[in-house]
């Protein structure tokens, strides 16, 4: 392919069927992989029947109709995977299936590129159904597993409280609907009904596939030949726009849990789109504020208060929020709080210096340059700029990251609103039974 | 709970070059060189140059780690046993340095740098994009120079306090480390690697020193690195940078694990959804070196086999919804102690354990056939090269060879050696010992 060390680019090889295809250029890589993605907009008629969809189609096909015959096949081919799952990204679901093996060089002789495909795609079309459902024993075991999972979220309580400050803080807007769906929603599915939304899915979400990894060309126009033979002919419009709310009142809740350490979320919204001009100066403005161990939050919180092990800032860039998170003793909470707003108060009043926003910047460019030393990442990576269709390279975004000047971070600074801030609070009457 | 994934079949054909002042070793099957070089004080330094990739990483590593908490000081007479978690206090304090904090000064070259403690391992590293050089130099400067003042030991009680409260939180930690107090009587793999607030709250500036003087020397550490630079550049760098003096062979003292358990069963509860167990069996029989190797690869095929995805048993509890997606196994096998673990959540811990010991008993009996070794054998080859792709995990591997003695791609040498034979001797030496359970309940 002969391309430049470190240029990496995604080629549209086709638009058949209502499904785009794009090669990525990279063949660095030991592995090759197929990525295909469903988009949906996020919403509770649909939300827990995505999640689950992906849980059903892993678990086989008419042709290895068990967890045992499939997984016995994928290690026969070289431990290779074949997985499926849902993100929630803004207000949508990318309901995300993919495959990957090692690449041919590395085998005995076998080719597993095609073969790693048929089993992908037998998997995605023909799923075990049976009464015009899906086939209802293991329908009900996913079912229930997905419940499991959803109530599973409170044993990691880092996640567990970021998840509860966004469902607070965007109560009645899209967004609050968690990404796995809810137990409610999870308790209304059907076989049948669920089977519906599989083929709604499969022919009319937009859809996206990505090839890897050092395919020849005969392999993939036979992977886009073959795929998905049904007529894809009314593909939905979905909504990608960023909606941003002006806070009119900043919302408190605290949880009580039988918990060691604090949890404090505190929730803003910075009203810039991804598609934004702001939205690069926004990501320096994150990474000088709590991206990294230069930022303003570690220095202040951890290294110089010794008040927590982690204190960071993390952006949601398609519903145009920030959180700040930070693991703290209860009787530290409003000194925390102080310190916190300060080191944002602090970055809409500019002080900051060149060498706080010359670190950011290198380090997200680090981040944008590592990006291509991952299979996944670049995927993601080309499916997120394909779905804004802002249609810009990895070299271009670097270049526009390096021109944001501290004016531009002041700006973007001036329009963070603090919203919500969440703290999940040790109950004093916690006891370790231990026996 | 990530299961031990080194394992490679066949066609290994290594082509050594020994022109230079570094050696190098290459593996055709693998397309991969290992460039492999010693320091004057005995520090070895091992590169694997990934052509076309961005990322750059190097780490610097002492082979020191929770475990090691009773041995001699160089230059005094008797063993002094010092507070559970210190290494991992000492490897925090190694980022602060007169003129500033490390971490910082990394981040301000736009890289990440980070430190990990383990049961054997002290372990720093940096990844970047730019600017190698001047990181790479600035990772052996200060991983030789401490810096501990009585006011910056206290001020990181604070941090490290509310780390060892975080942990306490996690589930999935905890249930982990009361199978480890289950398994073991006596042996220090069962401490927390951070300690407890007790424990740090009496570590100070002086026991730091001892620690340090004792374990930070050349020829108990190693420096690895995966670039795509001239081999060169790493090992001049490592010659302009290492000042520091070898002090002695380490010596350090491990208490005799008996055979038996400590207990079979510990339960806590926690705030979880549903309950959470970890079930395991000691490995009895130290290995070393290659053998080691070899042993571990061999028990990975062999857990595998028992309660793998492909595997019957994993079917029925799957089935019968004693398990789900986040049942995992795992083989930990080291110098010094082995152990075999598995768990995730289930509604009946003990019923789950129950199935599981019967199913276990069997495997030792009738062993595995030829067919399915060579299936799971060929997917943890899969598995190996898949994670080549990856900088971190090339170097990581390499830094774990060099200290249980061993190098990069006798990872993949060791599965031309195995059979059915010897995995079911090993089998049959490990699954029939009892197993221990812990469980983490809902509140």
């Amino acid at each position: 392919m002969g391309m430049k060390a470190g240029k990496t680019t995604a080629e549209k090889l086709a638009v058949r069927n209502g499904i785009t295809f794009y090669r990525i250029n990279s063949d660095k890589f030991k592995t090759a992989r197929a990525d295909l993605f469903f988009v949906d907009d996020l919403v509770k008629e649909r939300a827990s029947a995505n999640a689950l969809i992906p849980m059903i189609i892993k678990r086989g096909c008419a042709k290895y109709p068990g967890v045992k015959e499939l997984e016995s096949k994928l290690e026969e081919l070289y431990g290779a995977d074949i997985d499926g799952s849902v993100v929630k990204k803004g207000e949508l679901q990318f309901i995300g299936f993919h495959m990957s093996h090692i690449s041919d060089r590395y085998t005995n002789g076998e080719r597993l590129f095609d073969e790693c495909c048929d089993l992908l795609m037998c998997m995605l079309e023909n799923p075990m159904k049976e009464d015009g459902g899906f086939k209802k024993s293991l329908f009900t075991q996913e079912r229930d597993n997905l419940v499991d999972y959803i109530r599973s979220r409170v044993n990691d309580k880092m996640r567990y409280s970021l998840t509860r400050c966004l469902e607070e803080m965007c109560e009645g807007e899209p967004f609050a609907i968690p990404g796995d769906g809810t137990e409610e929603g999870a308790l209304l599915l059907s076989p049948q009904n669920t089977l519906e939304i599989y083929e709604q899915m499969v022919s009319s979400y937009p859809a996206y596939a990505y090839i890897s990894g050092q395919v020849d060309d005969k392999s993939i126009q036979r992977f886009i030949d073959g795929f998905l033979a049904r007529d894809r002919g009314n593909v939905k419009k979905i909504n990608t726009e960023c909606v941003s709310k002006d806070v009119k009142q900043i919302k408190r809740l605290d949880e009580k849990m039988d918990v060691s350490q604090g949890k404090l979320c505190m929730g803003f919204r910075t009203h810039v789109s991804p598609v934004s001009e702001d939205y690069f100066p926004m990501v320096v403005y994150n990474g000088i504020l709590g991206g990294d161990t230069h930022s303003k939050l570690f220095r202040n919180v951890r290294e110089k208060a010794s008040l927590a092990y982690y204190a960071q800032s993390v952006l949601e860039k398609y519903k145009g929020l920030m959180i700040i998170m930070s693991g703290i003793e209860s009787a530290n909470r409003t000194k925390a709080e102080e310190i916190i707003l300060k080191q944002v108060e602090a970055m809409e009043q500019g002080d900051f210096s060149e060498e706080d926003i010359e670190a950011a910047k290198k380090s997200l460019e680090t981040g944008m340059k590592s990006m291509q030393d991952s299979q996944s990442g670049i995927v993601d990576f080309f499916m997120s700029q394909h779905l804004t269709e802002s249609g810009e390279d990895i070299d271009s975004m670097i270049e526009k990251l390096n021109s944001v000047t501290i004016d531009d971070v002041v700006r973007v600074a001036q329009k963070v609103q603090l919203d919500t801030i969440y703290f999940l609070k040790p109950d004093d009457r916690r006891q370790e039974v231990t026996i | 709970m990530k299961p031990e994934t080194s394992t490679l079949t066949r066609n290994l054909s290594g082509r050594e070059n020994s022109n230079s002042r570094f050696r190098t070793i290459t593996s055709e099957r693998l397309n991969e060189t290992v460039y492999e070089y010693e320091h004057e004080t005995g520090l070895k330094v091992f590169y694997v140059r990934k052509t076309g990739y961005n990322k750059k990483t190097a780490m610097f590593g002492t082979n020191y780690g929770s475990i090691d908490n009773v041995f001699k000081v160089p230059g005094q007479d008797n063993e002094i046993e010092v507070p559970d978690g210190i290494a991992h206090f000492l490897e925090h304090k190694l980022f602060e340095q007169e003129d500033g904090n490390m971490l910082d000064k990394f981040s301000r070259l736009g890289s990440s740098p980070n430190a990990f403690t383990s049961f054997n391992q002290t372990v720093y590293y940096f990844s970047c994009t730019d600017l190698f050089e001047e990181n790479f130099r600035m990772l052996l400067d200060y991983v030789q120079n401490p810096w501990l003042t009585d006011e910056n030991v206290e001020k990181e009680k604070g941090i490290i306090g509310q780390e060892i409260q975080m942990y306490k939180d996690n589930a999935d930690w905890r249930v982990f480390f009361n199978l480890l107090d289950c398994l073991y009587v006596d042996h220090p793999v069962k401490l927390e690697i951070a300690g407890s607030l007790e424990s740090i709250s009496k570590i100070n500036k002086e026991l730091l020193y001892d620690c340090y003087n004792t374990f930070y020397t050349p020829s108990n550490m190693v420096v690895t690195a995966v670039a795509d630079l001239e081999p060169e550049t790493i090992f001049s760098i490592t010659d302009n940078m290492i000042k520091f003096k070898d002090r002695g062979k380490v010596e350090k003292k491990y208490p005799d694990e008996p055979e038996k358990l400590n207990k079979e069963f510990k339960e806590q509860k926690l705030h979880v959804s549903m309950p959470l167990f970890n079930m395991g069996i000691k490995d009895n029989v130290r290995a070393e070196g290659f053998e080691l190797l070899k042993r571990r690869a061999a028990l990975s095929i062999v857990l595998y086999h028992a309660m793998g995805r492909s595997s019957d048993l994993y079917e029925r509890l799957y089935s019968e919804r004693l398990i789900n997606d986040s049942f995992r196994c795992e083989v930990s096998l080291n110098t010094g102690y082995g152990y075999l673990v598995w768990g995730g959540q289930s509604p009946d811990p003990e019923k789950t354990a129950s199935i599981i010991s019967g199913t276990l008993r069997e495997v030792a009996s009738k062993g595995i056939s030829p067919q399915t070794f060579s299936r799971i054998r060929k997917s943890q080859e899969g598995l190996f090269i898949r994670s080549l792709n990856s900088v971190e995990i090339i170097a990581r591997e390499m830094l774990d060879s060099y200290f249980i003695g061993t190098g990069l791609f006798d990872e993949v040498k060791v599965f031309e050696e195995l059979d059915t034979d010897y995995v079911n001797k090993v089998a049959k030496e490990v699954l029939n010992n009892p197993s221990a359970l812990s469980v983490v309940n809902p509140l």
